[in-house]
Order: structure tokens, then sequence, then C-alpha cells
């Protein structure tokens, strides 16, 4: 019985969230309907970062296609250029309007007074 | 003393180590979150070992080596679960993301070990319980290596492991400086020293168990 239920609710994660979320040259294969909720990923563009009435309106990039983001919603902290977040919204012509973001922070650690690493850790 | 030693160093240790200047002063929930996993992981392993090892032979030490293993394990991993919420609240910015399959897969970890713990008590026969329960804790640890991997798998928020990983494997280089690696490794030497104690305090209750079982004219004494 446990092993049935644990090899279930594998299956089930497996299947329902082999990807998170779409990078933005992605978004360019895929069909999204109009009004339709995904979840977009990528880095913050250095200098894009702006406040407009409210929303803040900034550029994310894979390195190949840019997504100019209106994003209106919670801040994290870490919030910054260069790093990568994922947002929750929907396509506007040419502009993603989100509500929901998350930061996602690399793998590399580096302290105040310890040497740094040049790992390449986003391959694709 | 054995046991709260090793506990307070590496409290300590967590407490005033070094941190990951991007991510700020929270980036040392490191020290608890990654040790406490892999201790998990350990834990598990164990129970499966020992479990293997009462279902062939049978012998009771084996079962009260496989149940303490899990009973710490299960504590490492609410303690992981906890410091890695807390950690995403942090820097991510949410609490849990339920898209994420490392973290459910976590849950899930937990549940089916709190589920083995639970089996303990199904039957009033411990030699019956034993083995059912061996049962768990042998198949239960399919999940460890589809956790490890999970981060590669399937693309979500989880970073990818620093040290774990096939890049620094082959390198020898870890994505970290030096002063939060050994930091960590020492946290990592810390945790499995208050694993083996705390799984100790675990197996003496089950001996007890398992003595009364096999000499029930000792009951007396109670």
């Amino acid at each position: 019985m446990g092993i049935g239920l644990i090899i279930y609710a594998s299956t089930i994660i497996a299947s329902r969230n082999t990807i998170y979320y779409y990078t933005t040259s992605e978004t360019t294969n895929i069909e999204i309907s109009k009004n339709e909720r995904i979840k977009l990923g990528g880095f913050v563009v250095e200098n894009s970062i702006s406040k407009d009435a409210g929303f803040t309106i900034f550029t994310i990039t894979d390195g190949n296609k840019d997504i100019e983001i209106v994003f209106d919603g919670f801040i994290p902290d870490l919030f910054q250029e260069n790093m990568g977040v994922i947002l929750d919204g929907v396509f506007e012509d040419d502009a993603f309007f989100a509500d929901d973001m998350l930061v996602k922070h690399d793998n590399e650690y580096v302290s105040s007074d310890g040497e740094t690493y040049n790992v390449e850790n986003y391959s694709e | 003393m054995m046991l709260y030693g090793p506990l307070v160093v590496w409290l300590g240790l967590s407490f005033f180590g070094p941190y990951d200047v991007t991510q700020g002063i929270y980036s040392k929930l490191l020290y608890i979150h990654v040790p406490t996993v892999w201790v998990a992981y350990l834990g598990y392993t164990l129970t499966f070992v020992y479990s293997v090892l009462y279902f062939f032979t049978k012998k009771h030490k084996f079962d009260s080596l496989a149940v303490s293993n899990a009973k710490s394990g299960v504590v490492f991993t609410v303690i992981t679960l906890l410091a890695g919420s807390y950690w995403g609240k942090q820097t991510w910015g949410t609490w849990w993301v339920w898209g994420d399959a490392r973290l459910n897969l976590t849950a899930i970890l937990l549940l089916v070990y709190l589920g083995y713990i639970a089996s303990r008590q199904f039957n009033k026969d411990l030699g019956k319980t034993a083995r059912n329960s061996s049962f768990i804790g042998i198949f239960g640890v399919i999940q460890i290596p589809i956790l490890h991997f999970s981060v590669i798998w399937w693309r979500s928020v989880h970073q990818q492991a620093s040290i774990l990983s096939q890049e620094t494997v082959a390198s020898g280089d870890a994505p970290m400086s030096t002063d939060i690696l050994l930091t960590l490794l020492l946290s990592v030497l810390l945790v499995t020293l208050v694993h083996v104690f705390l799984a100790k305090k675990f197996r003496n209750s089950n001996d007890i168990l398992w003595d009364d079982y096999l000499n029930p004219k000792s009951r007396a004494k109670i």
C-alpha cells in the first residue's frame, strides 16, 4: 500500500510539474490563449527596473529573448538586477502583466571576505 | 552530554558562521537545512540496511537499529522542512511552493516515515510489527535518489546542488567561498554526531520493548 502511494504521488507530481515555469524564449513556441495564466522565468536585465504609477516595470531575459514585465504585487527583498525571477501572470500584447513573484537564487555562496568561484550553473 | 555537546557547537557555528553576501544573514540557514536533510537521508538509508538485515536474520537488535534511525531521520526531516521553509520565505518570497518537486517529495518522505513509526503500533505482537514495518523501511529508501535528482529532472524554484553536483565532483571546486564550505562540512559532521546519539536514545527505548516481548516474566517487575 505504502509503495503504491509513493509511486502514485511521484507520478502525479512528475506529470503535473515537469515544467514549473517557461523561459522567455519558450513563450514564442507555445500556444497561449488570451488571459491564460502562465509562469514565466528569467533574469532581471541590468538598468531595466523602473516604477510607474504603482507598477514596477522591468525586463527579464534568458539570454536570447527579452520580455517586458509590468508587476504589481509583493516584491521579495532579494529582487535585484541579474537575479533569477519566476513571475505568474498573463500576456497582454507583448508585455507580461504579473502579480506574483518568486526570486530564484542560484547555488553560489560567497562570503564577505571569501574568494569567489566562477562556476557557470545556468547552462540552459 | 554526548548529544548536547555537538548540538550546542552546531547551533553556535550556524549562528556565528559566515554568510552569502547576496542573500544576507538568512543564508546561514544553509548550515541547518543542508546537514539535517543529509543526515535524514543517512538515517533512512541505515533504516533500509537494518530492515533488510532484520528481514533475513530476525535478530531484534537490527529492528531496534532500524527504528531508531527512522525516528531520528524524522526529527531531522522536520527540522529541514522548517528551516527550508523559513529560508524560502526570506529569499524566494514564499513559505512553500506547491509546484516544486523537491519540496513536495520531501513532505511525502516525512509522511512515509511517520507512517513507518505509526506502523509500529498496528500489531500488539512485536515480532509481526517488526516484520511489517521492515517492508516500509526497505521500500521507503527508493525516494532518496528521486529526491536527490529532483532538482535536475524537474525545472523549478529550488536551487541546484552546490556540493553533490556533477560539476563540483568533476572539478573539485564547490561554488562556495572556502569559509562557508568549511562551516558547512563541519556542521554536517556535528549533525551526524547528534544523529548517532539521538538514535542511541531511541534504540534503548525500543530494546526495552523487545526485552519485554522476549521475556514476559520480567513484566511483573513493572
